[in-house]
């Protein structure tokens, strides 16, 4: 005989642990606990049987892997959370006594700690990492958006900023977004970086309140994990590319009052070859903010001359020579030459497909439209973007420039006197309204710009990202399905063609069976083709019977089939039954939008 | 106590023209400038005279304190560096001098300046030597001291005075002196038992004052000043200690520079000259600092599962979707109305004509809040997702069409005028039925045209019907209260008919068995016999019930019957006809029994009780088997012809397939009908069996059982037959098949039975 088996010593009850036994082991606060689930990634695990995970308790709990836990015990975060803990009791005592030299140096010597490892387990590989930016992005571009306060300090914003904005230079150095889509929450980006798809979401330009009833804390530590990973994970994209990182963003801050049109600068200077700075990166970096000073002063000490004229033509001779400097020395001297041209073919791939777009046209965004969006999307498909001064400084030209082809404008049209060159200005560009922008590359070609002419009624704008087989497809929905129908049927009678050897009679005899005089043409037809009369009439039996048991036969293969469910077993049946309540649940809703289309069109005409 | 007065006059005392009246000119001066204070003053001076007034006291003596304060605020600065010492010689002579009106309770000393010396001197009270004097001498005539006082209890005098003398005890009134005295004198409430004198005594004004010290937890004595100033006697300014305190010699570490330090410092230095310190360097403040973190080689561990992503948005998130899309009203009240967490979707679409009117989505840091809750809070689980054709699911099975004959539809109809027609029964040659009602009705008509014969009419229900499966006789048992009959139907083959009724009535009776029966045989004898009465009759004992089911032995000489009484025996007898007699082969019996069967190649009888189904062997009479069949409720049972198969239907609505050389759990089970199951039969020939329900319909089934034992029965559902109506929630309530045709007869609840053809 064996040892007897105690229970709760083995199996589901070892196995899972709830989640104040794991705070009582890690002897941490519960706040500490969620922090570290959420850099380490552990989450809650459902037990098969949640009475044997809970020594016969189904209280309602959280379970978590013991191992899991275990393993959080061994995090060196938990070791400096602990310190950390320390250090607050400290610092309040001497707060409270008024030591504030002590206090001074214990603020100083506050223990830090840093998720380098942790990114690295979580991701081993770049790529892990880079599946996984979708979160980090958002939470970067919603958190660059909102105002600081005595939760969110200035400093956290303006990193969340600057990573955006990095993350914006380069997918619009390797022309890598693919698709956009406005929608009611924001507007989705959706590109493609070495051929994993990333789709993120920010906000239209508002200003957000963090609401009363969201666990700012929580969001924070998230913020924490991912501005870590996006920074690790953008200094791999940069210098894979042969960019500095972090790309130099001082010339953005000194410009300050300028705002945004640091933007264009910031989008050459920052394709300095990583192999010439043989100098540290910091070195690079001063550099540069000096020589953007410099200009900056000779521009504002040269009143004559104007600011985007000398802005323009100083980075651009900078870029010229050191992308000539990089194509070269990438192709010869790079040590993973296997990796990286390989990595380069997949970024330009898509790239012929239609991310030159727009390189042919001339953009001028009207005051009214949400510059930071369509600046970004235009120059990711190659057009060149001007804007007026109202919307932030930096533009390459203004709206009397002659090279303009297109203007997104999204105003109502305004009756108003014109001169004759306005006129004839007007004449030669075209006003479209922004949704024709993202129109035109979710379909990949320039769409007639009519339909979107300023002050008109815009057709819908779908999603690009498509629904799943078998979904309503709202333009020519009607259309779509009446056309495969077509097909079916064609299908079949070629089927029907291709298994007799004289199709043609029998689609003779099939439509004309009924009347006996047709009956006696096909006969006779029969007869000229050479086929004997018994073998004619066999057929002619044959197909009379197939007619109506054409419809029959679906209707008792119908009724086999319920019987046949009579046989299933239970497990069958209930998966059975469930995957028919999704479908049908599908179909009501193509049917409802269907039929909702159809009274609407009703309406119409 | 009243310090600032005390440094005021101290320091006006520098002046050589001070008098000595100049401290009450400053009392008087505070009074003024603390008006409130003044008429506290003023309350306590005109209180004066009250001895009972505790207050008067502590409000004195705290509005002197707060004087003072005042007063010492002031004279801080005026003060200034003048000598501590004096003042605090000074201190308590003023105050008694000032108080030196109030109470005291030792004469006290006043601090006066010498006219010789010109030094502050203390000046005690003259002490008058009179005999009244001293008050401590004063009353007290009893001179025995500090003795118990209960040693002269006994005595009429309480001691002696001075001159010997007795001192007699004092009158004592009673209880209602007592009272008057407390309330005549007012000081009652002030005064104590005194012990020497054992009497009350009025407490004197000093010892209140005691008393309300204690009581207040002050200092008893009245002249302790707990917030005397400090006298620095050795530190402050001018009192430095300058001379050592002993004479040892100075360490030498106590003016040399120590060289490990200087070593050290140097060390330092040396460090910061190298660059090896930096000083004040700043603090990297990014803790997101970049490196090529995955330039190492990965771990060789799985990575974590990746989390899902989020569901990406369709056209109904579009800013401008198609109208289509939009919500009607009731819609979005529906939606309004849901709990956030049903609604299917988190947004309702809405439309905008142009993209510059598009509002902030109130929504989104939510909806990031959720995304990661679920990121860190949900359990996760890994769905495999199924991409199948539900049609897979269905099990492949031959079709219908080529396992024919089976009946598909009804040829003929039988009606009872009223009456459910509960049961029914197809002679072996299957040619003739018989059917009985709920109102004694057995009727015997004709398969094949449906005319009927003949009727019997008898009293009570019909509970059930069976023919004999003797192909050389012809009779059917029908079961009435508490009696079987066996009828033998007209028209029939002289033959036949003289040896059935021989059978059944025979000229010369069997021996009786040795152990008597209760159940009484009794037959008409064959001269006086006719087809319109019963042949012979079993009279079951009394209140046994309505015999509910018959089982005919396949060699057609025993027949068990089933009584829905039960009692004791379970209702079960089987009764042999050629020994005319009547057994109940079970003493005792668990639980109400169902259905009983014989089995058809061996001497085997099934016993269905409400759960179970029991395998007995009657030759060796000990139970074989138990069938578990998980039917809460057992309604019919029927066995295949092999004698391998059993099918068992419950009022639960399952059918339960049993293999017996299997297992004792059904291979199994089924379950199609909508309401309980109420009969089943196997076709003695074809492969076939049906089963009928209250829901009104009947279930043709192909049942193929192969004979090695490798391969599964086959089931194949056939045919669903309706026709029979729904009468109080009753259907068809039997199903028998023709012997030779693939034939069904089915009797429903309204009373009609029908004929159901291939």
């Amino acid at each position: 005989m064996g040892r007897l088996k105690q229970k709760g010593k083995a199996g589901a009850a070892k196995n899972y642990t709830t989640r104040s036994a794991a705070v009582k082991k890690l002897q941490c606060s519960l706040a500490d606990f969620r922090r570290l689930c959420i850099l380490k990634g552990i989450f809650p695990r459902e037990p098969r049987n949640r009475k044997k995970a809970n020594k016969g308790s189904s209280a309602p709990t959280s379970f978590y892997y013991t191992k899991d836990i275990a393993y959080l015990a061994h995090e060196p975060i938990l070791k400096k959370l602990r310190e950390h803990k320390a250090f607050a009791k400290k610092l309040s005592r001497a707060l409270g006594r008024g030591e504030w030299a002590s206090a001074k140096s214990l603020e100083e010597n506050k223990p830090i700690y840093k998720l380098d490892h942790i990114i690295k387990e979580r991701y081993p590989t770049f790529i892990d990492a880079l599946r996984d930016i979708d979160d980090a992005l958002c939470m970067a571009f919603l958190f660059s958006s909102l105002p600081s306060s005595a939760r969110l300090p200035p400093e956290l914003v303006e990193n969340c900023a600057r990573l955006s904005a990095e993350w914006q230079l380069y997918t619009l150095h390797t022309q890598a977004l693919r698709k956009a889509f406005l929608s009611i929450k924001g507007v989705y980006y959706q590109a493609e970086v070495m051929g994993e798809t990333i789709t993120w979401l920010v906000p239209y330009q508002f200003t957000q309140n963090v609401p009363t009833d969201v666990d700012i804390r929580v969001m924070l530590t998230f913020l924490e994990l991912y501005q870590t990973l996006l920074s690790f994970v953008f200094f791999k994209l940069y210098t894979d590319s042969g960019l500095v990182y972090p790309p130099p963003l001082d010339a953005k801050k000194d410009e300050g009052a300028a705002g945004l049109a640091a933007l264009s600068l910031q989008n050459i200077s920052r394709t300095v070859p990583a192999q010439t700075t043989t100098t540290p990166v910091v070195n690079g970096r001063q550099i540069t903010g000096k020589d953007v000073r410099q200009t900056i002063k000779a521009i504002s000490t040269d009143v004559s001359m104007d600011v985007s004229e000398v802005q323009a033509p100083l980075p651009e001779e900078q870029s010229d020579v050191q992308e000539e400097d990089f194509v070269v020395h990438t192709s010869k001297s790079d040590p993973n030459a296997t990796s990286l041209p390989t990595l380069q073919s997949l970024s330009s791939l898509p790239g012929t497909l239609s991310t030159n777009l727009f390189s042919p046209y001339t953009f001028f965004l009207s005051r009214e439209i949400s510059r930071p969006i369509f600046e970004f999307i235009l120059k990711c498909f190659g057009g060149r973007v001007g804007w007026p001064a109202s919307s932030g400084g930096g533009s390459p030209f203004t709206d009397s420039d002659p090279s303009i082809t297109h203007v997104i404008i999204d105003r109502p049209v305004v009756e108003k006197e014109e001169s004759a060159d306005q006129r004839e200005l007007r004449r030669r560009r075209k006003y479209v309204q922004p949704q024709w922008v993202v129109d035109c590359i979710n379909a990949g070609k320039i769409l007639l710009e009519d339909n979107y002419a300023q002050g008109k009624s815009l057709p819908p704008h779908l999603s690009p990202f498509g629904e799943y087989e078998g979904a309503y497809v709202p333009m020519e929905g009607g259309d779509v399905s009446m056309s495969a129908e077509q097909d079916n049927e064609e299908e079949d009678e070629e089927m029907e063609e291709d298994n007799t050897a004289d199709g043609g009679i029998d689609a003779a005899l099939s439509a004309e069976v009924e009347t006996t005089a047709m009956l006696r043409a096909a006969e006779l037809a029969a007869e000229a083709a050479g086929i004997d009369s018994s073998t004619f009439e066999a057929r002619v039996e044959q197909i009379k019977k197939k007619q109506p048991q054409q419809s029959q036969k679906a209707k008792t293969d119908d009724q086999e089939e319920d019987m046949n469910k009579m046989m299933m077993s239970n497990k069958q049946r209930k998966l059975y039954e469930k995957v028919k309540h999704g479908q049908q649940k599908r179909v009501n809703e193509r049917l409802k939008l269907e039929n909702r289309r159809k009274e609407l069109n009703k309406k119409q005409s | 106590m009243s310090k600032g007065i005390t440094h005021k006059s101290s320091s006006k005392r520098r002046r050589p023209d001070s008098d000595d009246d100049e401290p009450q000119n400053l009392q008087a001066i505070g009074n003024l400038e603390m008006l409130s204070d003044e008429e506290d003053g003023g309350d306590a001076s005109s209180d004066d005279g009250e001895v009972d007034n505790f207050p008067e006291l502590v409000a004195e003596s705290s509005d002197e304190g707060e004087d003072d304060e005042e007063d010492e605020d002031e004279d801080e600065d005026e003060e200034g560096d003048s000598e501590e010492g004096e003042d605090d010689t000074e201190e308590e002579t003023d105050a008694e001098s000032d108080t030196g009106s109030e109470i005291h309770i030792f004469p006290k000393a006043k601090t006066v300046v010498s006219d010789i010396t010109q030094q502050p001197k203390l000046v005690y009270p003259q002490i008058e030597p009179d005999y009244d004097s001293d008050s401590s001498t004063e009353d007290t005539p009893n001179r025995v001291g500090n003795i118990p006082m209960h040693w002269y209890d006994d005595m009429p005098h309480i001691g002696y005075d001075i001159n010997g003398k007795k001192v007699l005890r004092p009158a004592k009134g009673d209880e209602l002196d007592k009272f008057l005295a407390t309330v005549d004198d007012a000081s009652a409430w002030t005064s104590a038992f005194d012990k020497n004198t054992q009497m009350d005594k009025p407490l004197t004004p000093e010892e209140l004052d005691i008393i309300r010290r204690l009581h207040d937890g002050e200092n008893p004595d009245a002249s302790y000043n707990p917030y005397e100033p400090t006298v620095e006697w050795f530190t402050g300014k001018g009192k430095e200690e300058i001379m050592p305190l002993s004479g040892a010699l100075q360490p030498k570490r106590r003016w040399v520079p120590s060289r490990w330090e200087k070593q050290k410092v140097l060390k330092i230095v040396r460090a910061i000259r190298q660059g090896r310190i930096v000083p004040n360097k700043p603090k990297s403040t990014n803790k997101f600092e970049p490196y090529a973190i995955w330039s190492s080689e990965p771990s060789t561990s799985n990575p974590p599962l990746p989390a899902p992503k989020p569901r990406l948005p369709t056209n109904a998130e579009s800013y401008n979707p198609p109208e289509e899309y939009l919500p009607t009203e009731e819609e979005k009240k529906a939606w309004e109305s849901q709990d956030p967490e049903d609604r299917e979707r988190d947004f309702l679409p809405q439309k905008y004509t142009s993209l510059r009117l598009v509002p902030a989505y109130d929504r989104f840091i939510n909806e990031r809040f959720n995304r990661q809750l679920d990121l860190y809070l949900a359990p996760r689980i890994q769905r495999v997702k199924l991409n199948i054709d539900p049609k897979s699911l269905i099990p492949k099975l031959p079709s219908p069409n080529s396992l024919k004959p089976f009946p598909n539809y009804r040829s003929l109809q039988f009606y009872h005028a009223k009456g459910r027609a509960r049961c029914l029964s197809i002679s072996p040659d299957g040619e003739w039925v018989v059917s009985g009602d709920e109102e004694g009705i057995v009727s015997l008509w004709e398969v094949m045209v449906g005319r009927e014969v003949k009727r019997w009419k008898f009293n009570g229900k019909i509970g059930a019907l069976a023919w004999c499966p003797r192909t050389d006789v012809s009779y059917f048992a029908v079961g009435i209260d508490d009696t079987i009959l066996f009828i033998i139907p007209p028209n029939v083959d002289s033959t036949i008919s003289a040896l059935t009724v021989s059978v059944l009535s025979p000229a010369t009776l069997p021996p009786a068995p040795a152990t008597p029966s209760p159940v009484k045989w009794s037959s008409v004898a064959a001269s006086s016999w006719s087809s319109d009465k019963p042949i012979l009759t079993l009279s079951l004992p009394s209140s046994s019930g309505l015999p509910g089911q018959f089982s005919w032995h396949r060699r057609g000489d025993y027949l068990a019957s089933v009584s829905t009484g039960g009692g004791e025996k379970g209702g079960v007898w089987i009764h042999q006809i050629t020994r005319r007699h009547s057994q109940a082969p079970f003493k005792k019996i668990k639980g109400t029994v169902q259905n009983v069967l014989f089995h058809p190649t061996k001497p085997h009888l099934f016993v269905a009780t409400q759960q179970y189904v029991r395998i007995y062997n009657l030759s060796e009479q000990k139970l074989i088997k138990t069938l578990i069949p998980g039917i809460r409720w057992i309604s019919s049972m029927d066995v295949h012809p092999s004698g391998d198969h059993l099918i068992v239907g419950g009022y639960d609505r399952k059918l339960c397939w049993f293999d017996l050389e299997l297992s004792e759990k059904p291979y199994k089970v089924l379950r199609y009908h909508s309401r309980a199951i109420r009969s089943l039969h196997f076709h003695p020939t074809y492969p076939l069996f049906a089963s009928s329900s209250d829901d009104g319909s009947i279930q043709i089934f192909h049942a193929r059982v192969y004979n090695d034992l490798m391969t599964d029965p086959l089931i194949v559902p056939l045919k669903i037959l309706r026709g029979h109506q729904v009468v109080d929630d009753l259907g068809v309530l039997q199903v028998r098949w023709s012997s030779k045709q693939p034939w069904l007869v089915s009797c429903g609840a309204d009373s009609t039975v029908s004929v159901w053809c291939s």
